[in-house]
């Protein structure tokens, strides 16, 4: 079966004024099976909304390939690109931003299909009341304006719009993380629904570590526009090999770990170095615990370890790393 | 028993809209002790932000104002203080970091400038001392290389920088109570967990007393010691954190511990769906009704829900919540 997603050697580089460029993302791989959902995950500025909306088209790519089902889109133009619009779609964080306060909810529903041409307007019209039942909004609140409903509502409609073209892959880019704790809930089990029930597959963006963990199959960590490590879900949470992966697993509040030492916590020093001129070696290495000087003169390249667990790390087999990994992996155990 | 720093009692906050005044917090008393931190729960709208803003006297007025209670701050009411009195108490005895960052830093003066002007209005030091002691906060909120970064801009640093620079702020005058709504909010994972490093800091090395609003369950677990639980303007439970996320009691508060996924070992193949609190939270103009506000999406609800309100009724010390099943189980 042909993936879904294909991506080679992405990398997207911006021009800043002062010469040189930002490496928002630089030499990222990774495959998407169709009816899974891939989780990207990382810090603010690691590159995952970058690289996500360069599989979407809708930001420059600088090198590598973007193959969709198959087909190449990295320069897909035209009547080329429109086809692939219709199969990847965006679900985007904001659910008061990304909808147009002046159109009404059936409306916004129904603008991908007047775009991209697809059925007469009465099957379009049909469609968006297909759409509405299908994430749980009336079809009388099709004449209603975004400010009329609430935040989770709105994320609704964000989804029935994403899903108007039957696309088979929609990137979510942090779907959840502005929705109250409650309604987050409500979107989770939508979007986890749908994939079941329509065979959609998701690229999906989120810094929540929880939230990745209970909706993707595949997780890739990113850190500063590369991947440092990738792997099934049961892989990367059971056997966490990058030292910035038990980082990011150890910083997430959980209520399992109520009264555990704060020692036993990891914690990152610093911020992360500069997208314009990334350092020579392991990009991770000045924050890193373990860094030695092969660390910061020569960057690991992603091996694959075991199954489709991968990791760029020189030293992600050395005893003391690897024991780091278990005590995270372990301090997530029920009590 | 020594009386707590802080004793909220009764507090009722309405907002006028037309002719009407709709009360958004409702009969609702609290204690802090010294060196305690209390997490505040609930969704959006559950009047978390705006009971916060009471205890500093900022509640936007108008339309909003305190129409009934008590504020006991050591014993003196600061409902009734006038606005000299809560110049000295804001920033000295009590302050605030809230969650966005970036629009609570003024763009246009470096953020040394930012802290030392808060010293000298509050110390009455000269220029070179307060710029002395903003940069001695930095350095204690870990700020690498404080002399230099005093001179920086807001927008010149990143998120966390700026939320260790609000917190600076609030810190420069020791304050007895630091408030923080959601301080954490708009920050990644690892920033978060360097703030709350710090919080925890402060609370051992100056005896602060904490108040963290947050719906973020994790981090009430891992940061405070009690936990209320508002809804529609009303505290519905309070108790020890552990008896919050092991425990809870109120259908609410148990729909908030159940309905976030949690990072766990080994994860599972196939995730359950996540328990659901259907509908959203009720405007406070709808709530003159009678019954439990939290009936219409409660999954236990009996007839007496709609009827009655259920008061807050203690279920063991320092333990309380506001249901009628809970208590009909406990009678």
């Amino acid at each position: 079966m042909t993936n879904v997603l294909e991506v080679q050697d992405l990398k997207v580089h911006f021009p800043i004024r002062k010469g040189g460029k930002v490496h928002a993302v630089d030499g990222v791989s990774f495959t998407l099976a169709p009816g899974t959902a891939f989780g990207l995950v990382g810090e603010s500025g690691s590159g995952k909304t970058t690289a996500a909306m360069a599989c979407a088209r809708l930001t420059p790519i600088t090198s590598g390939t973007v193959r969709l089902n198959g087909r190449d889109i990295t320069h897909a133009a035209g009547a080329e690109l429109k086809a692939a619009r219709r199969e990847v779609q965006v679900v985007f964080q904001d659910p008061y931003a990304s909808l147009n306060p002046r159109e009404r909810a059936g409306a916004i529903v129904r603008r991908p299909m007047d775009l991209l041409d697809i059925g007469t307007p009465a099957e379009r019209e049909a469609r968006v009341d297909e759409l509405f039942a299908l994430v749980g909004l009336r079809p009388d609140q099709k004449d209603l304006f975004p400010h009329q409903f609430s935040g989770g509502q709105r994320q609704r409609i964000g989804v029935a719009r994403a899903l108007a073209t039957r696309p088979g892959l929609i990137v979510c880019d942090e779907p959840v993380s502005a929705l109250d704790v409650a309604i987050q809930a409500q979107i989770l089990n939508l979007l986890g629904r749908l994939k079941r029930d329509l065979g959609l597959s998701y690229l999906f963006i989120s810094h929540d570590l929880a939230v990745v963990q209970h909706l993707c199959d595949q997780i890739a960590v990113m850190y500063l526009g590369q991947v440092v490590e990738i792997g099934s879900r049961r892989e990367l949470f059971t056997r966490p090999m990058h030292p910035y992966t038990h980082a990011l697993i150890s910083a997430v509040p959980s209520p399992e770990r109520i009264g555990m030492e704060a020692g036993a916590r990891i914690r990152l020093q610093g911020d992360p170095p500069s997208p314009i001129s990334p350092p020579p070696g392991c990009r991770f290495a000045g924050r890193c615990d373990f860094a030695q000087d092969r660390c910061r003169q020569t960057a690991p390249q992603l091996q694959r370890k075991d199954g489709s667990h991968a990791v760029a790390c020189h030293r992600a087999e050395d005893p003391d790393v690897m024991a780091a990994g278990t005590a995270q992996a372990l301090a997530l155990q029920p009590g | 028993m020594t009386a707590p720093l802080l004793s909220v009692r009764n507090l009722e906050i309405a907002f006028r809209s037309g002719r009407d005044d709709i009360p958004v917090v409702r009969d609702l008393s609290f204690d802090l002790g010294a060196g305690e931190t209390l997490g505040i729960v609930g969704e959006s709208g559950c009047g978390k932000s705006i009971t916060a803003l009471s205890l500093l006297g900022l509640v936007p007025s108008p339309p909003g104002r305190v129409t009934r209670g008590q504020i006991l701050f050591q014993g003196e009411d600061l409902v009734q203080a006038g606005e000299r009195r809560l110049n000295e108490v804001r920033g000295n005895e009590i302050s605030m970091v809230f969650q966005e960052p970036m629009t609570s830093l003024n763009p246009v003066y470096t953020i040394g400038e930012q802290i030392a002007e808060t010293a000298r209005v509050h110390f009455g030091l000269s220029r070179a001392k307060a710029w002395a002691r903003a940069v001695e906060m930095l350095s204690l909120v870990g700020i690498p290389s404080p002399n230099r970064r005093a001179h920086d801009y807001p927008h010149q640093l990143s998120g966390g920088m700026r939320q260790r620079v609000m917190i600076a702020i609030a810190l420069v005058c020791e304050p007895k109570i630091l408030i923080a709504d959601e301080p954490t909010t708009a920050l990644d994972v690892t920033v978060q967990a360097q703030i709350f490093d710090l919080f925890n800091d402060l609370r051992r090395d100056f005896g602060a007393a904490i108040i963290l609003i947050t719906h973020d369950i994790g981090v009430v677990a891992q940061m405070t010691d009690r936990v209320m639980v508002m809804y529609a303007g009303r505290k519905i439970e309070e108790g020890p954190v552990a008896d919050f996320v092991r425990d809870p009691r109120h259908p609410y508060t148990s729909g908030l511990v159940s309905c976030i996924p949690r990072l766990t070992m080994p994860p599972s193949d196939d995730p359950e769906p996540l328990f659901e609190i259907p509908g959203v939270v009720p405007a406070p103009r709808d709530l003159n009704r009678p019954g439990c506000p939290f009936a219409p999406r409660c999954a236990r609800v009996m007839p007496r829900c709609r009827d009655e309100n259920p008061g807050l009724e203690p279920l063991a010390p320092g333990r309380m919540v506001a249901c009628w099943q809970e208590q009909e189980v406990a009678a």
